[in-house]
């Protein structure tokens, strides 16, 4: 997309100005209030303690407590070893969904494409629900072992496994539509000029499609990330109790233990795991898009 | 030539993936659905024992559903109107007018997405804290209005940057008003895209888990919250079911109307790819 000039047919050129400025201030004002300051907030509130005397002093206190806590290391840990498995498994399944619809065509093509999407329908609490149902205890994959004679299985609810299904599905529409649509960049004559000089498919893949969508693939796993470093819904409800992953453990230390100080320095560490992706990540959005 | 040779052969990765996909992605929910319509299911039976409607009639009268029904729609409702009153104006300011600082101030809506979204939930809680809008509705609104901001905004400007000038300007060269042409030729022409975006709003505020849970709970309940409670503490497994698939009917609506979006690639590069 190019940026068309900005034509007045509100006024003339003179008074559109002032006008356009009142006219977005709104919603402006609401990201400065509601996402810009919290940020600048969190970070001064928890660099810059209560001291002894009546004022505030800066100290890292908070942070040293966080990173001399072995139930915090744990969470974190736990967290980052989600995050991982997660985005790793997501891709192993994604990106071969997606060279299949960028390479098929006809029902069959656009009915895995409908199914690889439909998940984007299906809010996350469905979703939680819908696990414990099938692979919970005595769940419906259970009852399906049973009465062929096998025995049960360990079911992931409640293990650190939970929430990797949970987000693994729930992130798979994403995944396939970024992926696929860095397919769309790889060239037919590219694949078919590769194949002319006896490329097979896996140098095809490595040599040809890789390379070419390196960048949504960094895209894929910078939203991944984002999206999962901080879940609250599929770890709260499918996950373990102890360790639990960052998103239910800022919710408790907020919520149940009456500590902000200490939930925002978990959401200040959050974000420094957080950062590189996310402006990766905004950058490439705000690349594909000008006003 | 690629086409012709796999023309005639039987396509089996398709096979393979509809197979897989409709097993992982249909199935867990064909088994909620069943549980909705089921008045006993002992283990270890494969099928129900009886199915029946008597779980809907017991769910439907709990006050708690009833006031979480409530509360989510006001809460949805409430949220997208005022975001369609400030958002709707700001983005047609984006489309067409030149201001000073206009493109950072367009992409400072992304501002919001760079950051681990929970993390930035419980720092904007901090905030609420001294505000004391924990546990208040207008403190839920606020949150989830944050929330709607990018679509409301990012969509809307495609929106009306896609109308034909020439019709507008020549509207005006036969003498229409600037607010007669809006109302005539520029509204028809965004409408479907606008509601489309209203409609993402309404169905995203509607299942908006966290922050309703974070800023909200105990005192706002919303339909997603309750949802949460009842897997955590209710025993009968039915009401779980049975709120699943009411809980569902906003997203198969927004199914409707949005697969054609879906689809295209311009969706998919919205979010960066």
């Amino acid at each position: 997309m190019t940026t068309t000039p900005a034509i007045d047919i509100v006024g003339t050129k003179k008074s559109g100005r002032p006008i356009g400025l009142l006219l977005v201030a709104a919603p402006v004002l609401l990201v400065c209030w509601m996402v810009i300051w919290p940020i600048i907030s969190a970070i001064a509130r928890t660099v810059w303690l209560p001291n002894e005397g009546s004022g505030r002093s800066f100290s890292l206190e908070t942070y040293a407590f966080f990173f001399s806590d072995q139930y915090s290391i744990n969470n974190l840990t736990v967290t980052l070893w989600t995050t991982g498995v997660t985005a790793l498994l997501l891709l192993l399944i994604c990106l071969p969904i997606a060279l299949y619809l960028r390479f098929a065509k006809g029902r069959l093509a656009a009915y895995v494409q409908g199914l690889a999407i439909f998940p984007m329908f299906v809010p996350s609490i469905i979703l939680s629900y819908a696990v414990i149902r099938v692979l919970g205890p005595n769940g419906t994959v259970d009852l399906l072992l049973n009465s062929v004679g096998l025995p049960h299985i360990r079911s992931p609810y409640l293990t650190p496994w939970g929430p990797v299904i949970g987000l693994v599905w729930d992130n798979i529409p994403l995944t396939v539509l970024i992926l696929l649509s860095g397919l769309g960049n790889v060239s037919n004559q590219s694949i078919e000029a590769a194949r002319d000089v006896g490329a097979g498919r896996f140098a095809l893949l490595w040599h040809i499609i890789l390379p070419r969508i390196s960048n949504s693939i960094l895209v894929a796993v910078s939203f991944t990330v984002l999206g999962i470093f901080s879940a609250f819904t599929l770890p709260y409800v499918l996950g373990p109790a102890a360790p639990e992953m960052m998103g239910p453990f800022m919710q408790r230390t907020f919520r149940d233990l009456n500590d902000p100080t200490n939930a925002i320095t978990q959401a200040v560490i959050a974000f420094a795991f957080c950062i590189v992706f996310g402006l990766f990540y905004v950058r490439s959005v705000a690349k594909n898009r000008a006003p | 030539m690629a086409r012709a040779l796999t023309e005639r052969r039987i396509d089996w990765t398709g096979i393979f993936f509809a197979v897989a996909l409709t097993l992982v992605i249909v199935f867990p929910l064909l088994v909620v659905g069943t549980w909705a319509f089921t008045n006993v299911w002992r283990y270890p039976s494969v099928i129900p024992q009886e199915f029946g409607l008597k779980f809907w009639y017991q769910t439907l009268a709990r006050a708690d559903v009833w006031s979480a029904i409530t509360m989510s729609l006001s809460l949805a409702t409430m949220v997208t109107l005022l975001s369609a009153i400030i958002c709707l104006p700001a983005a047609y300011a984006f489309a067409r007018m030149d201001f000073p600082g206009r493109n950072i101030l367009f992409f400072s809506f992304l501002a919001g997405h760079a950051f681990p979204k929970f993390g930035l939930l419980v720092a904007i809680a901090g905030i609420f804290l001294s505000l004391n809008l924990i546990g208040t509705f207008w403190g839920v609104v606020l949150i989830q209005l944050v929330g709607t901001l990018l679509f409301m905004i990012w969509i809307p400007v495609a929106a009306f940057q896609s109308v034909d000038r020439r019709m507008e300007e020549a509207a005006r060269d036969v003498g229409a008003g600037p607010f007669r042409v809006f109302w005539s030729i520029t509204l028809p022409q965004a409408g479907p895209t606008i509601a489309a975006a209203v409609l993402l709003s309404f169905v995203g505020t509607f299942y908006e888990t966290e922050g309703a849970w974070l800023i909200g709970a105990p005192q706002i309940r919303t339909l997603p919250v309750l949802m949460i409670s009842f897997i955590n503490n209710q025993p009968v497994i039915q009401y779980g079911a049975v709120l699943s698939v009411l809980l569902w009917i906003p997203s198969f609506i927004a199914l409707l109307f949005a697969r054609r979006v879906i689809s295209s690639g311009s969706f998919a590069r919205g979010f960066g790819a």
